[in-house]
């Protein structure tokens, strides 16, 4: 089980500090460190975002050849594309001349890349294909050793593009784990119609460390309490509709927190959520009954509500480690800029070969959340960030929820998991954290 | 600019309904016609009396932001309205595009009603605000509709956190029994496209 490390620790009193990060945990407590250490912060944008894969981009931000957008992955700047031949291609966006960042467009459409500083350019599979005055660098200098470097590896899991910078990661189905089968079930919604990811994004800017955005991605506990001003306007307005199933003691409810492995975790209120229908459970939002009514008349209410149900948000939060969250509908991918910044992309999704309808329901239902929700949990993300920073003398923060009250169990697919309140989430997650961090840390230190 | 984009200005977007697929289509033409606008034709200027009016309307609509005055500030807008945010800097199909924020008078309705929950937590403390609206230019759109661009600076502070927010506001009035009304706001930041602090006060 991904939790081992910490649940050893937890029946194992409290272990001595030892060499290396361990001693930032002990039972149901992470150190404050973890959010506000600049060191540690570099410490992971090397090694964390260094050695395991990260989410870069959805195939279909670059539907035609030489199709680019620029990414980070943690802080290092890419070039996501589509080659003249059409595949797609991770490129590490660094001159490999001075260091200048080669592409400095958002996105756009081009077979070559120039560098604007001494115009070497490379064509977009990488390879170095100009040099002004070369002879100048002497006989034995070749121009092949000069390409754009690549990430040592870059797999594809169902139009979902990942790059690990080290060779060092098992294949990417092997560390998606018991994610690939939710990622499965969240594209296969609606007959498995291809998504398509270009039809605009929100970044947000937190003043946080980029795990507070981590954890609550996974937090089932704070629901009623972050989001009080949203579900009390629209249970006055609607009633029994949203998540107002999160109500009393909701670990009692039919909603779950799962372990699906290597860190990767999950919220799912679909047993709530879908019970019925999600669509017929979900507030208005704008041109909701004028598109509704408008399906229903042209393809009867039965597959109208098919459709609907299949586009409404999918009822799982799924967090696949370290920089991928899929929320609702939405793709969302964290880049830290700083030990106390973060920027989180919100992409909104569309279905190809849907009724236009459905898609504008779709980009109204994407607007709902982050605007009336997201905007409260950022302003949690910061108040922490501020508590944690400026009280040294607090060291410890508390991810002890269903430790001891022994509610997990295997589930009917052999993962693990616990009511929806639990840290079970923050326990998985760190346990990974801590593997791949070491497994730096050993790497240096063996270098030294 | 084309007689045929400048024909959009003559559009009233719940013309033909409200809400559906040609709605989004007739705004998304009226916003074309913004961004293309070349010197406003001088058969277009509005009269000197409605020009007055429409300064007089859009200074009171950010003093009431800047006071909070939220309720009063929705009595501005018309049955039919909408007020968008784009989450780009072009003019991409708002129904087959994610926006900031995209409000019908519904939805209007709902975000004034949140904030004044008082346990919307991006809001507490509120946001200090203050907003300056320069650059007004005015043109006649349909009977009794008239179109104005300008641009907005929003100076503010949340918590101590000093920042700016600024762009262009794209607006669609027409004239009601209660006088001039709000059927679009378009709020246009400059730099939708790139990260955006917390926004969740009005802009």
């Amino acid at each position: 089980m991904a939790t081992a490390i910490l649940q050893v620790a937890a029946t194992g009193g409290t272990p001595e500090p030892q060499a290396g990060y361990s001693a930032l945990f002990r039972p149901g407590y992470v150190h404050r460190d973890l959010y506000v250490d600049e060191t540690l912060f570099r410490q992971e944008m090397a090694d964390l975002f260094g050695r395991t894969w990260l989410y870069v981009g959805h195939e279909s931000e670059v539907p035609e050849p030489n199709d680019f957008v620029t990414r980070r992955l943690g802080r290092r700047p890419v070039i996501f594309t589509r080659t003249r031949s059409g595949e797609v291609a991770v490129l590490v966006n660094r001159c490999p001349h001075r260091g200048a960042l080669v592409c400095r467009a958002k996105s756009g459409n081009a077979g070559l890349f120039t560098c604007g500083y001494h115009a070497w350019s490379f064509s977009n599979d990488g390879r170095c294909v100009g040099i002004p005055m070369s002879g100048a660098y002497g006989e034995a200098f070749s121009r092949d050793a000069h390409n754009l470097m690549r990430p040592a590896k870059v797999d594809a899991y169902r139009g979902f593009v990942f790059a690990a910078m080290t060779d060092d990661v098992p294949d990417l189905i092997t560390h998606l784990a018991g994610a690939r089968a939710m990622l499965d079930q969240w594209i296969d919604r609606d007959e498995g119609r291809a998504v398509i990811v270009r039809n605009g994004d929100m970044q947000f800017r937190t003043h946080a460390n980029w795990k507070t955005v981590y954890d609550n991605a996974g937090d089932g506990y704070h629901p009623p309490f972050s989001h009080i001003s949203m579900l009390k306007v629209f249970a006055a307005r609607y009633g029994d509709i949203d998540m107002q199933y999160y109500k009393g003691d909701f670990d009692d409810a039919p909603l779950l927190s799962k372990d699906l492995g290597n860190g990767h975790t999950m919220l799912d209120q679909r047993p709530s959520m879908h019970s019925e229908s999600a669509w017929k459970r979900q507030h208005p939002h704008p041109s909701r009954e004028v598109l509704e009514a408008q399906l229903v008349r042209q393809f009867g209410e039965t597959r109208a509500l098919e459709m609907l149900d299949a586009s409404t948000g999918s009822g799982m939060n799924l967090n696949i480690f370290p920089n991928l969250l899929i929320i609702g509908n939405q793709i969302q991918v964290v880049e830290p800029v700083s030990v106390r910044e973060t920027i989180v992309h919100w992409f909104s999704t569309t279905l190809e070969g849907v009724p236009d309808a459905i898609n504008t329901i779709r980009m109204r239902m994407q607007e709902d959340f982050p605007s009336f929700g997201e905007v409260d949990d950022t302003a949690q993300f910061e108040a922490c960030q501020d508590g944690l920073e400026n009280v040294p003398e607090m060291e410890w923060v508390n991810i002890g929820r269903h430790m001891q009250t022994q509610r997990g169990y295997q589930d009917a697919d052999g993962l693990w998991r616990e009511p929806i309140s639990s840290d079970l989430h923050l326990r998985s997650y760190y346990a990974a954290w801590l593997r791949i961090m070491e497994q730096g840390r050993r790497a240096r230190s063996g270098a030294a | 600019m084309t007689g045929d984009a400048l024909a959009a200005l003559d559009l009233d977007p719940a013309e033909g309904g409200y809400l559906d697929l040609g709605w989004y289509d007739r705004i998304a033409q009226i916003v074309g016609a913004w961004r293309s606008l070349g010197e406003v034709p001088l058969a277009r200027l509005p009269d000197a009396d409605t020009q007055a009016a429409i300064q007089r309307l859009l200074c009171y609509e950010a003093r009431l932001l800047d006071q909070e005055r939220l309720v009063e500030w929705l009595s501005l807008f018309t049955q039919d309205c909408a007020y968008w945010i784009p989450t780009d800097v072009e003019n991409r199909d708002p129904a087959k595009t994610v926006a900031w924020e995209f409000n019908d008078r519904r939805r209007l309705e709902e975000r004034v009603e949140r904030l004044g929950t008082g346990r919307a937590y991006s809001q507490a403390p509120a946001t200090r605000i203050t907003h300056l609206v320069t650059n007004v230019e005015m043109l006649t759109g349909g009977a009794d509709r008239v179109h104005v661009l300008c641009n907005f600076l929003i100076q503010t502070n949340l918590a101590g956190r000093v920042s700016q927010r600024s762009g262009w506001n794209g607006y669609l009035l027409r004239q009601e029994a209660a006088g001039w009304r709000i059927v679009i706001k378009r709020v246009n930041l400059f730099d939708a496209d790139l990260p955006q602090d917390n926004n969740s006060f009005t802009l």
